[in-house]
């Protein structure tokens, strides 16, 4: 057995039982508050994949997760903590809108949804960049600066939502409605299943086919694995940050963009968090493009199910957001455990 | 005269705001000298939020809240060491995954609590102002009734004067003491430290402990005595924030104190600017964004080459044999 197909074994099954681990927790709490196992279950499978409409809401709601998802394993694979996900996220959201809305794009749709993603993307790669030049030229620490941008990020876009972009025609803070040869084809009828998640998936798969066959992608991890080990061999270390910086950056703010054309057309001032959930489904897809399909797909059904059961039950929907930091914390010490009883340590990214 | 008066105002207000962050911020700061980088601070702030409310309101006490509330944060702080230290896994993650869990679990309180008819906090719940509790109005009047230092120092909240003994045992703890020496150590070199015979991680799961209780204090004297409520999120990034004063103040405590009145400076004077009417002139989002573009620059403004303390943030021991 090679010690690869090894290493994939161990971490599907740490990660599976994780996950039970994470469920079986918030099932005895809500056993303690008074609701049967069983029946949180069933109604937990009913709400999020009972029928083919509430698996393609499962799906779409795994469509910023998957995107959100993989720009933070991008950038932790090469060691870089871009924990700036949600600002990244609105403000591709924003910058779509702002497309859709008051700037759109010369042409017709095949032309201008491609021009609204890549100044999107452009827009929120650039606010990632911000923490890396911070890093390169004070040596701020990109985990700190990348949260208190997001912070920033949010006044940012709400400042725009009620100002530049605010629709004339309510006093609500949101934004008008986008026009409609902006929005995303929608793939199931009677849902918002829109083609983003697909996009979402192919990018995925390019990025797994990056990291797996390609010279850059070879250095980015290497550079993730030891940075002063990449330097030595002639890695250009800081470019490969930056690189993955800005890919990070940019697929965050595409999810914004896909999720604002895709499902609601406008902007309202409430934050989503998206970002932060993201770096929970990275974690749980173990920082692997594949794995981060199966887990934006599993925390989109935590989600939706949450709404049901919110909806059925009467328990709060916060809920997901405890099984998210169970699962994560599950995830983290299982894997520590499975190196230390299965492979050598230095095998683990 | 006016304005000599405004700017007491002003500074009493600093102090009132530094004080939670001073008191987080120590704790952290400990712990980071320790080589632990707990970005769960956030979360830990809020568990004290949401634990001290609960507690105050359903008991009536304001002190069974502040008790609760540390227990609270020190249970999750809790989960933290033995993620981190016990079984070595990543601390900026885990810390992630505590302020994920934090926002559920206050999330989830709070509809719970909205539920049971528990979302106002009776009135003799929540602390007043007074510079120790219990102390008779007279006293406190007469005391705040001082020029210049009766505002600033005694017309305060009662955890004021314990945050403020607390911090100074802190830096004569890591100044002068054997532990404190201990405690540093850890951080610049724990295998050293492993090999006379110290025991790294009872000393880290201890700091993380106590930098949890101090967090859930702090939370605490956002929602018990600050606001006499709670509302979803209400920390609102202040532990972030703190992550970030504790670098700005290079890990010293007097810098820290410092830097947290500073702080305190500009958040007293966004809201005077906010209520004077300038927020007809300027969105009221700039001011929400006010403090972390200070701490963003605060960052920036950190010299390069400054590190803290080596390990901070690294797995201990790095190879298990």
């Amino acid at each position: 057995m090679n010690s690869h197909f090894q290493s994939a074994v161990v971490s599907i099954s740490v990660t599976v039982v994780a996950v039970g681990i994470a469920m079986a927790f918030v099932l005895v709490v809500l056993a303690m508050m008074g609701h049967a196992p069983t029946t949180v279950m069933s109604m937990w499978l009913e709400g999020s994949a009972g029928n083919g409409t509430r698996f393609a809401m499962s799906l779409q709601a795994a469509g910023p997760l998957l995107f959100t998802g993989l720009a933070a394993a991008v950038a932790f694979r090469c060691g870089v903590w871009n924990i700036g996900g949600e600002g990244q996220f609105l403000l591709g959201a924003m910058t779509m809108v702002a497309c859709g809305t008051v700037m759109i794009p010369p042409g017709p749709a095949w032309c201008a949804l491609p021009i609204a993603c890549l100044l999107a993307s452009a827009v929120a790669a650039s606010w990632a960049l911000l923490a890396t030049v911070a890093e390169r030229w004070r040596g701020a620490p990109i985990v700190l600066s990348t949260i208190l941008l997001n912070f920033i990020a949010v006044a940012v876009v709400g400042m725009l939502v009620e100002g530049p972009l605010h629709d004339p025609n309510t006093t609500a803070p949101q934004t008008a409605s986008m026009v409609e040869h902006l929005r995303l084809p929608i793939l199931v009828d009677g849902t918002k299943l829109h083609l983003g998640v697909m996009v979402g998936m192919l990018a995925a798969i390019g990025l797994f086919i990056i990291a797996r066959w390609t010279m850059i992608g070879f250095e980015v991890r290497v550079v993730g694995l030891n940075a002063r080990a990449a330097a030595v061999v002639g890695i250009p270390v800081w470019s490969r940050q930056v690189l993955v910086m800005a890919v990070s950056g940019g697929l965050a703010g595409l999810g914004g963009a896909m999720q604002v054309s895709g499902v609601s057309g406008m902007l309202s001032g409430t934050s989503v968090s998206y970002g932060y959930a993201g770096i929970a489904v990275a974690m749980l897809g173990r920082l692997h493009p594949l794995g981060i399909i199966a887990a934006a797909l599993f925390m989109g059904m935590l989600s939706t199910g949450a709404r049901h059961l919110e909806g059925r039950l009467g328990i709060p929907r916060d809920m997901g957001d405890v099984v998210q930091g169970v699962v994560v914390i599950a995830v983290l010490v299982g894997s520590m455990l499975a190196t230390q009883r299965f492979m050598r340590p230095a095998q683990e990214p | 005269m006016i304005n000599e008066s405004l700017f007491i105002i002003v500074v009493a207000q600093a102090v009132t705001a530094a004080v939670p962050l001073v008191l987080a911020g120590v704790g952290e700061l400990t712990a980071q000298r320790a080589g632990i980088l707990n970005v769960g601070i956030e979360g830990l702030l809020l568990t004290g939020c949401i634990g001290g409310f609960v507690a105050a309101t359903i008991s009536g006490n304001g002190m069974i809240g502040v008790g609760v509330a540390m227990l609270a944060a020190m249970a999750l702080a809790s989960l933290f060491a033995w993620a981190t230290v016990m079984m070595r896994a990543d601390q900026m993650v885990t810390g992630m995954a505590i302020n994920l869990l934090a926002v559920g679990g206050s999330g989830t309180a709070w509809m719970l609590a909205q539920a049971h008819g528990y979302a106002h906090m009776p009135v003799e719940a929540g602390f007043t102002r007074g510079i120790v509790p219990w102390i008779s109005p007279e006293t406190q009047q007469w005391l705040s009734s001082w020029p210049i230092i009766g505002p600033i120092i005694f017309d305060q909240y009662g955890l004021t004067i314990v945050v403020g003994l607390f911090t100074l045992a802190v830096w004569w703890l890591l100044r002068r003491t054997r532990a404190g020496i201990i405690i540093q150590a850890i951080g610049e070199n724990p295998d050293s430290c492993a090999m006379v015979g110290i025991h790294v991680r009872q000393w880290r799961c201890g700091l993380i402990m106590v930098a949890g209780a101090c967090a859930g204090l702090a939370g605490a004297y956002l929602s018990l005595m600050r606001t006499h409520g709670f509302s979803p999120l209400m920390s609102g990034g202040m532990g972030f924030i703190i992550l970030a004063l504790v670098i700005f103040a290079r890990w010293q405590v007097g810098g820290l104190i410092a830097v947290c009145l500073g702080f305190g400076l500009v958040d007293a004077t966004q809201s005077l600017l906010q209520g004077s009417g300038m927020n007809q002139v300027v969105p009221y989002q700039l001011f929400q964004a006010l403090p972390f573009i200070v701490a963003f620059s605060a960052l920036l403004i950190f010299r390069r080459g400054q590190h803290g303390p080596a390990t901070l943030g690294q797995v201990w021991p790095s190879t298990i044999k």
